[in-house]
């Protein structure tokens, strides 16, 4: 039953997206994320539809798979639609109805921050959607590892990502079989109100914590025999190198930082 | 780091075995965690009780909280600001006198923290916002964490023999 679970977002394939250096995507994203507060009229948000369309082109993704990514937010998109317009003050009413008063300037602002929070989902999943959770992980080693020099623990961050990373399926596993072990003895995992339902998973939660601890001390003991010490000297297998490909992202991004800005400012 | 070869290796499979837990439980009661509802309750928030019991759950929560994230479709910014919050939360965890009052900083932090955010960014009105995320806080880290507490209590010594206040 849990077999079913995606888990994840990586739309595997082989686009110049997906080619890119894991670290050019996270400073990427990171810059996007930061210069959609910059924008102040619509048509600043035309460069930012621009920039995600020519990602999403490129990428190969089917618009349809990223819309599905948008489903289970349609809740949260439409609550931001709402709170904005009942919420924002304003001067031209356009209507009233009962206590409501909708303005234009609430339906203005309702309307901005909607699209500011889908290009805000859109732009950020594109990340996880063309990298996979490993080059993410060596991304954000990689990127954190200046920040060693004030003592921050930047291998074993990403170790403990990798690590977690594997076990996830494993114990994804694990989690199924203690259910099915537990209903065949009469557990119940899917009626109740919350409180019965938490109750429920205390016989799925112990056993869980056992085994995951049991495969985590088996998996210390493994890497102890083999040496391992931490990050000090180090080498990888795949080393992270930046290409023509990295250099033209970056170039489109400051296209479209110096577009939004001056849009914003001029 | 300070600790030994040992324990250092250990406590890092440790840490990594937590954020495991977490994204698992996160991804099995998904329906429930990634805010459909105004309020939202992460059935996995009430891991958020364990560094009170095991110093390897305050890295292993906060990268729990990065990778669910990463998985989920909110996307990247609550992966910066929701997981910073919960190492915060965590680190004070460790230090609360008394397991009853493990729960106060995930509940506090995350309602004040997240509930900015959703104000800062979306406009959603301040009080409003973290109003609802504390409340989800303290349904996750009260009752469930408080379930999770007393389980614990009595497996304790077998589940956490070194660490064990």
């Amino acid at each position: 039953m849990l077999r079913d679970i995606t888990i994840g977002q990586y739309y595997p394939s082989d686009s110049p997206i997906h080619r890119l250096d894991p670290r050019t995507k996270l400073v990427i994203t990171f810059l996007f994320i930061i210069i959609i507060f910059f924008v102040r009229y619509y048509t600043g948000y035309l460069f930012i539809l621009a920039f995600l369309a020519l990602i999403v082109i490129l990428s190969g993704i089917p618009v349809k798979y990223i819309l599905k990514g948008l489903r289970p937010l349609l809740f949260i998109i439409l609550l931001t639609f709402f709170i904005n317009i009942f919420f924002t003050a304003g001067e031209t009413t356009l209507f009233t109805l009962w206590f409501i008063r909708v303005t234009k300037e609430g339906l203005r602002q309702a309307f901005f921050m909607t699209l500011r929070l889908v290009f805000l989902v859109v732009g950020t999943s594109l990340l996880t959607l063309t990298t996979s959770p490993i080059s993410l992980t060596d991304g954000i080693e990689s990127l954190l590892r200046p920040l060693r020099v004030i003592k921050f623990p930047s291998h074993e961050l990403a170790m403990m990502m990798t690590i977690a990373l594997r076990f996830i399926p494993t114990l994804l596993e694990e989690t199924d079989k203690i259910m099915k072990a537990q209903m065949a003895r009469g557990a119940d995992f899917e009626s109740g109100n919350l409180i019965q339902r938490a109750k429920a998973m205390v016989p799925l939660l112990v056993p869980l914590f056992v085994s995951a601890f049991r495969r985590a001390d088996d998996l210390a003991m493994a890497m102890e025999a083999r040496c391992y010490r931490g990050g000090e000297s180090r080498t990888r297998m795949k080393v992270l190198t930046m290409g023509r490909l990295d250099v033209l992202a970056f170039a489109s991004i400051a296209a479209l930082i110096a577009a939004v800005l001056l849009n914003t400012y001029l | 780091m300070y600790l030994s070869r040992r324990n250092y290796t250990h406590f890092l499979v440790q840490a990594a075995a937590i954020a495991a837990i977490y994204v698992v439980l996160t991804l099995v009661f998904a329906p429930l965690s990634y805010g459909e509802s105004m309020v939202e309750i992460r059935i996995s928030e009430m891991l958020t009780i364990l560094p009170f019991y095991i110093p390897a759950a305050i890295p292993g929560l906060f990268i729990g909280v990065i990778i669910s994230n990463l998985f989920s479709p909110v996307g990247a910014i609550d992966v910066v600001v929701g997981s910073l919050a919960t190492l915060l939360a965590a680190f004070l965890t460790r230090r609360m006198p008394n397991k009853w009052l493990a729960p106060v900083p995930p509940i506090l932090i995350n309602g004040l923290v997240i509930g900015g955010m959703l104000h800062y960014v979306y406009k959603f009105p301040l009080l409003m916002s973290i109003l609802s995320i504390t409340a989800g806080q303290v349904i996750s880290c009260y009752i469930l964490g408080g379930l999770l507490i007393l389980t614990l209590e009595r497996f304790k010594n077998h589940l956490f023999p070194e660490s064990v206040k």
